[in-house]
């Protein structure tokens, strides 16, 4: 499946400046594991040290939120991917 | 069965009469409640140019249509009334239950007018409110006079009250509940000027709703979407602790009076240092979040400093500001801003304003009262505090805000006071978040992070579209998107952070017209129409105090001085078409040019009778 992520600003500085990657992946961890493949220095920025999203972090397909199912939620061809940090404001 | 409009208690202090009245069903269809009824009577009932310290300003205490029942974070409670730190409007926003408490005692908001002859307090309860004397709370801070309250009423008593800063006049004196705060815009300065210490309420658990069946299945729906929201969770681990984290990595988080946008060893100072001090949480009325987290100190200078904060901002507050990374000063600064009763960011500002005097010669160490003002000393940070607070020494001087502080200094001085309309920026840097930047310019109290938030740019969210933070007139439509989204939550007073945990659309709507019995209420064209008459009406009470296009204006830093960020990305960003982004917003909004909102834009928002009061403005 081919899908669109769209880097976010705070994290652009560590994708080379890219605002967008294409990548391949059946679900949205496959997809950010595509992403980080391309720009390893997200790798840190993206996971927690197993592996998980970081709790401050929220992927989008399609404008939905992908929790609880996360990186298992399933992606189809064509599919738009946002990451965003958690709202929380001050 | 009658719409349920809302209780309205009218005090006035100077003649001791006690009233109640009901909200017309055309003002609650209309304005829905909280922040719309706040400017839509403040509006009505305030003549222009009144001096916002003298008996004839009005205070203005809402709670909102769902306060009180089972729905989650619509327990707020808000002050409304003309700030004597900007001349402009005011509106601020606290937490706890003192809002469901005012529902409990009968009532949807407070109008207190005149002013009392001696230091008083208000008791209410069911049976109605009483004026009572104060003369033994007069001079204790909020923790002692909301104990005293409660010893005197019993367990099943809420207050509001000011602390010393409130009875000296501090320009930008808090209204505390528990310890929790609305702070900004001299709300409570409003409150000492008419001599009232407290308004305390007792009451038990009894609220009418026009469809309570209905409403607490709407309220069981929330709470299940609520509990299975990845923000709710995350709130609840860390509230805003952790923001700090975020804007220092994206080089927004100002230090030194908004010289960097990234502070040195940030590292020190993060949501995870923080947490090793954290003691517990507490939170608002019915909202299983409980984000407040209680912070203590156990060693060294602070020792035994304990408080229910801080919070990003305050955390920023007391230590961006002057530069300091000590997490311990920083607990201890809050604590007394709490105990004392003035509003964090304005206090943490006026301090980074006088340690930038101090480091550039346009303030002594003798007009410091001794204190060394050197980035880094928080030691002196604190001790400025307590002067602020009691209006001593220096602190008399700090205690009127940074603009009024800086014509007072002269000698250039006010090229260093960072304020929008008098009041000072909270934690972003304008420069490198420039929706959120001109969020301040046009927000209708001045610069508050809170009345249009850009989380586009602090956060990436994409609703209703990503932003580039660097851009300017091109976001002019996000502007006006968050600033309108925040209006018509706030009807509701609706928890800023709550707001965004996936329950608004779906069922904010349902929940009025079950709380109110008034049909069209869950439409949500009509409550986005709402948000933006609130939104207009704010800004036509500001064009009649004489606020326009002049007044729409960032700091000169910001347009004059590249930002520097150290190793986050932005450097050199500055504020360059200010000028363009105003036609732009100003446009989008249906304004003239000067931004006063036209007659075919009030027309549309069904506030025809305000075009007579902009008609003498409009172009000038």
């Amino acid at each position: 499946m081919s899908v669109e992520i769209n880097i976010p600003q705070f994290l652009q500085h560590y994708a080379s400046g890219a605002k967008v990657a294409e990548v391949n992946g059946g679900n949205v961890g496959e997809c950010l594991a595509g992403l980080v493949k391309k720009f390893p220095q997200l790798k840190p920025l993206l996971f927690d040290k197993s592996g998980r999203l970081h709790s401050y972090l929220d992927v989008f397909v399609n404008r939905q939120s992908a929790y609880p199912e996360e990186l298992a939620k399933p992606v189809s061809d064509g599919d738009e991917l946002h990451i965003i940090n958690i709202i929380v404001g001050g | 069965m009658a719409a349920n409009t809302g209780r309205l208690l009218r005090v006035n202090l100077s003649t001791g009469k006690v009233g109640t009245e009901s909200v017309p069903e055309q003002v609650a269809t209309d304005f829905v409640g909280g922040r719309g009824y706040g400017i839509r009577y403040l509006y009505e009932e305030l003549k222009p140019d009144v001096d916002p310290l003298s008996e004839e300003n009005k205070l203005l205490l809402l709670s909102g249509p769902l306060s009180g029942a089972g729905a989650v974070a619509v327990s707020r409670w808000m002050a409304v009334t003309k700030s004597p730190l900007t001349g402009a409007y005011a509106r601020s926003v606290g937490g706890t239950d003192f809002g469901a408490w005012l529902r409990f005692a009968g009532y949807e908001l407070i109008i207190i007018e005149g002013k009392a002859d001696r230091p008083v307090y208000l008791h209410l309860t069911r049976e109605g409110c009483t004026v009572e004397s104060a003369s033994e709370i007069w001079g204790k801070d909020t923790k002692v006079t909301q104990d005293w309250l409660t010893e005197k009423y019993g367990r099943n008593t809420r207050a509001v009250c000011i602390g010393p800063g409130g009875e000296k006049l501090v320009r930008y004196a808090a209204i505390v509940s528990g310890r929790r705060t609305a702070g900004r815009c001299g709300t409570g300065t409003v409150m000492g000027s008419k001599n009232l210490k407290a308004v305390a309420i007792t009451a038990t658990r009894h609220l009418q709703l026009f469809d309570e069946a209905t409403f607490n299945e709407l309220a069981k729906e929330q709470v299940k979407i609520v509990l299975a929201n990845k923000g709710f969770q995350n709130h609840r681990e860390w509230g805003t602790t952790r923001t700090q984290n975020v804007t220092n990595e994206i080089g927004v988080y100002p230090v030194q009076n908004f010289r960097y946008g990234q502070q040195v060893g940030y590292e020190e100072i993060t949501g995870e240092e923080y947490r090793k001090l954290r003691t517990g949480k507490f939170g608002c009325y019915a909202c299983p979040a409980r984000c407040g987290m209680a912070h203590q100190v156990n060693s060294g200078t602070y020792k035994g400093a304990y408080s229910e904060g801080p919070e990003y901002e305050t955390i920023w507050a007391f230590t961006g500001n002057t530069d300091s990374t000590s997490k311990e000063a920083s607990i201890a600064a809050d604590a007394l801003c709490d105990d004392l009763g003035i509003d964090t960011i304005s206090a943490g500002c006026s301090i980074g304003f006088a340690y930038e005097l101090y480091e550039k010669g346009l303030l002594t160490r003798a007009d410091c009262d001794g204190l060394e003002l050197k980035y880094g000393n928080h030691e002196a940070m604190v001790a400025l505090v307590k002067k602020i607070a009691n209006r001593e020494g220096i602190g008399n001087l700090l205690a009127e805000g940074v603009a009024r502080a800086a014509k007072q200094i002269g000698k250039g001085a006010e090229a260093y006071a960072i304020h929008v309309k008098g009041l000072e920026l909270p934690a972003y840097e304008p420069r490198g978040a420039k929706t959120q930047g001109f969020n301040y310019v046009t927000s209708n109290i001045g610069a508050s992070h809170c009345f249009g938030y850009a989380a586009q740019d602090i956060f990436g969210a994409i609703e209703p579209r990503p932003s580039d933070r660097f851009a300017e007139e091109e976001n002019a439509d996000l502007v006006v998107y968050n600033q309108n989204d925040t209006a018509w939550h706030e009807t509701g007073i609706i928890c800023a952070f709550a707001g965004r945990w996936g329950w608004v659309d779906p069922l904010f709507g349902k929940l009025l017209v079950a709380a109110r019995g008034i049909d069209g209420l869950e439409d949500k064209d009509h409550l986005h129409k709402a948000g933006e008459r609130i939104f207009n009406l704010e800004r036509a009470f500001n064009v009649r105090e004489g606020f326009g296009r002049k007044d729409d204006t960032l700091p000169q830093r910001m347009l004059t001085e590249p930002l520097h960020t150290r190793e986050a990305p932005g450097e050199g960003q500055i504020v360059r078409r200010q000028d363009k982004f105003l036609d732009n917003y100003y446009k989008l909004r249906g304004w003239s040019k000067q931004g006063v909102p036209t007659a075919r834009k009030l027309k549309e928002l069904g506030l025809d009778s305000v075009t007579s009061d902009m008609t003498a403005k409009r172009g000038k």
